[in-house]
């Protein structure tokens, strides 16, 4: 789950690049990097930090 | 009573005696514009210098140091010439920059001292030589691993900066073609300062400068992964962080890389602004601080079986109020030193910037200190050196581009912001920051990114362009279309997807390799024996607890 939670984020990442060329309009750019940062977000938090947690310390 | 009168008698008389000069005269008839008289060889000779004699008299005003026969002449035989004024000027401009760049540097460098007190006192008695050899340690790790391989990633393709003098040596960024656009990616010269030419005096400020903002951010991570970090995987992290990682979000914000060219190539505002490193500096060091103590985990008894967060409070409140400090102090250096120049180029809004960072610093503490009254019931003393620390974070990428009402709005909801967010990485994420680091550094580095886009206020005017796009840097809220907040999100997006990705996977080899946690035996004796060999403080008693 380690490397999902990467691969989102990285993908969240790839998503706020493709706005670049995908748009000119700056709402629709806009749109597509908040997508992207959110997308990130949850890797981070909802899949890669949740993975740790899983396993964590104070569970043990 | 006559001392009283005294000086008002004396104002009376002066203004008497001045006012036939003040009183309106007739308009004098316009006279006609006189062709201006080049200066020559000839004028600049027959200026005088002080006498010799003179001279040797003393100088108590100041009156006679500094004259012509301080200009340097490059042929005696010929004597002063309109040439030689001209390059000392240009020489006094280029080294007002040097002085500048330098003593902002030095400040700079000092809140490494800042970061070390404050760390070590939110940390506790037993771990006190642990963190602080790490914040001490951090500084030459991060210099060797600049020297050698970051600074040449990071500038080695910026071009010329001109308020230094040029430093025409850094000059070859690696670039593809991306989107039919160039991506500048990671500069090639000034490896060892000695590669192509880079053995050069404004490459040296400019080495000097970089060095100490890259070493900022590298400490951040010693704070969010104290008391349990393996002292061996600390210096290898760090290393790599000083090398690469900082390097390469460096080198695409300041460096000549492809997110200060979003406004060139994709017309997005100034491209991806950044003035002294809110997400260059404090984000990368931030995220990387998440990053690690997410790999490390909770300290031992930071949570119960519950997942109840349990506070373990610091050991010396008084050493990190002083640390925060001198770190308010060592930002004068941080933003107002990254004009990197005092003269030339919209350099005089030195002033402003530092008056922006006092005031985001102190509306930060504020916003903290009265956050947490309002919550908690008293105004916590951590929390708000730590909302000083955040509205400072805040305001180091707008600093150059905002006017002061707009610095105490952005430090005051950092101030509110850092609470809220040291509480959700603690509580919702259940992630252990013994410092705060990710909060301060991470949360309110990417916040500082954003407020550009909002703040703005497009007076700032550095030579007329900003990442090679004419105009002023401007914000939403002053007439901007979205485009500059556009480029300040990718920026944001780039350390979240990016920068945070490839720590988290080097922290992951490094983790196989070396083991990034010490044995729970170690965590609960306190680091200072099993790891530095010595305490922190060894004539007192420490008093014994279950974590």
């Amino acid at each position: 789950m380690v490397a999902v939670g990467l691969l989102i984020m990285l993908a969240g990442f790839l998503l706020s690049l493709l706005s670049l060329p995908l748009a000119t309009a700056v709402g629709v750019r806009m749109a597509l990097v908040l997508a992207g940062i959110a997308i990130s977000l949850f890797g981070l938090i909802g899949v890669l930090n949740r993975a740790y947690l899983k396993n964590a310390i104070w569970k043990r | 009573m006559i001392r009283r009168l005294l000086p008002a008698l004396l104002l009376a008389v002066s203004l008497w005696a001045q006012a036939p000069a003040q009183a309106p005269a007739a308009a004098p008839a316009t006279p006609p514009a006189a062709a201006p008289v080049p200066i020559t060889d000839t004028d600049i000779k027959n200026i005088d210098a002080p006498k010799p004699e003179v001279r040797a008299k003393g100088d108590p005003d100041g009156g006679l140091t500094g004259t012509v026969a301080d200009v340097s002449v490059a042929d005696s035989k010929k004597g002063l010439t309109i040439a030689d004024v001209v390059n000392q000027i240009g020489q006094n401009k280029i080294a007002v920059n040097f002085v500048w760049t330098l003593i902002t540097g030095f400040l700079v460098m000092f809140m490494q001292a800042g970061f070390a007190i404050v760390e070590t006192g939110l940390c506790r008695a037993k771990n006190a030589n642990h963190t602080m050899m790490m914040n001490f340690m951090v500084y030459g790790v991060g210099m060797l691993a600049y020297f050698l391989i970051g600074f040449a990633v990071q500038m080695g393709g910026v071009g010329a900066v001109a308020n230094l003098g040029g430093t025409a040596p850094l000059s070859a960024e690696y670039t593809i073609n991306l989107f039919g656009k160039p991506f500048g990616l990671f500069g090639q010269n000034g490896f060892f300062l000695m590669h192509h030419g880079t053995y050069d005096v404004g490459v040296m400020v400019v080495f000097l400068f970089q060095m100490v903002f890259m070493d900022t951010a590298l400490t951040i991570v010693t704070g969010s992964a104290a008391e349990r970090w393996k002292y061996a995987a600390f210096i290898v992290s760090s290393f790599f962080l000083g090398a690469i990682g900082y390097p390469l979000f460096a080198n695409w914000a300041w460096g000549g890389g492809w997110l200060a060219n979003l406004g060139a190539n994709f017309g997005l505002g100034k491209g991806y602004c950044d003035f002294a490193g809110s997400g260059v500096v404090h984000a990368v060091g931030g995220l990387s601080a998440l990053a690690l103590a997410i790999i490390v985990g909770p300290r031992i008894g930071k949570y119960t079986r519950e997942g109840k967060a349990l506070a373990i409070p610091g050991h010396d409140i008084t050493m990190v109020l002083l640390g925060c400090f001198i770190l308010a102090f060592g930002w004068f250096g941080f933003n107002p030193g990254s004009t990197l120049g005092a003269s030339g180029n919209g350099n005089l809004r030195i002033g402003s910037i530092a008056v922006n960072t006092m005031l985001a610093g102190m509306t930060g503490g504020f916003g903290a200190m009265f956050y947490m009254w309002l919550r908690y019931g008293k105004p916590d003393a951590s929390m708000s050196g730590n909302g000083l620390l955040a509205g400072l974070v805040a305001i180091t990428a707008p600093s150059g581009f905002v006017n002061p009402v707009g610095a105490a709005i952005i430090g005051l909801i950092a101030g509110v912001f850092v609470c809220i967010s040291v509480e959700f990485v603690e509580r919702v994420m259940k992630v252990d920051d013994p410092v705060g680091a990710i909060s301060v550094h991470g949360a309110n580095g990417l916040w500082g990114v954003i407020s550009i886009g909002i703040f703005a206020d497009g007076k700032s005017n550095y030579g007329g362009s900003w990442n090679g796009v004419n105009g002023s840097v401007t914000g939403l809220l002053y007439g901007d279309n979205g485009g500059q907040l556009v480029a300040q999100l990718i920026g944001v997006s780039t350390l979240i997807g990016f920068v945070f990705t490839l720590v988290f996977a080097v922290n992951l080899i490094i983790e196989a390799v070396v083991g990034q946690r010490v044995s729970a035996k170690s965590e609960l004796e306190g680091l200072d024996l099993p790891e530095m060999g010595a305490l922190g403080y060894p004539e007192f008693e420490l008093k014994t607890t279950s974590h």
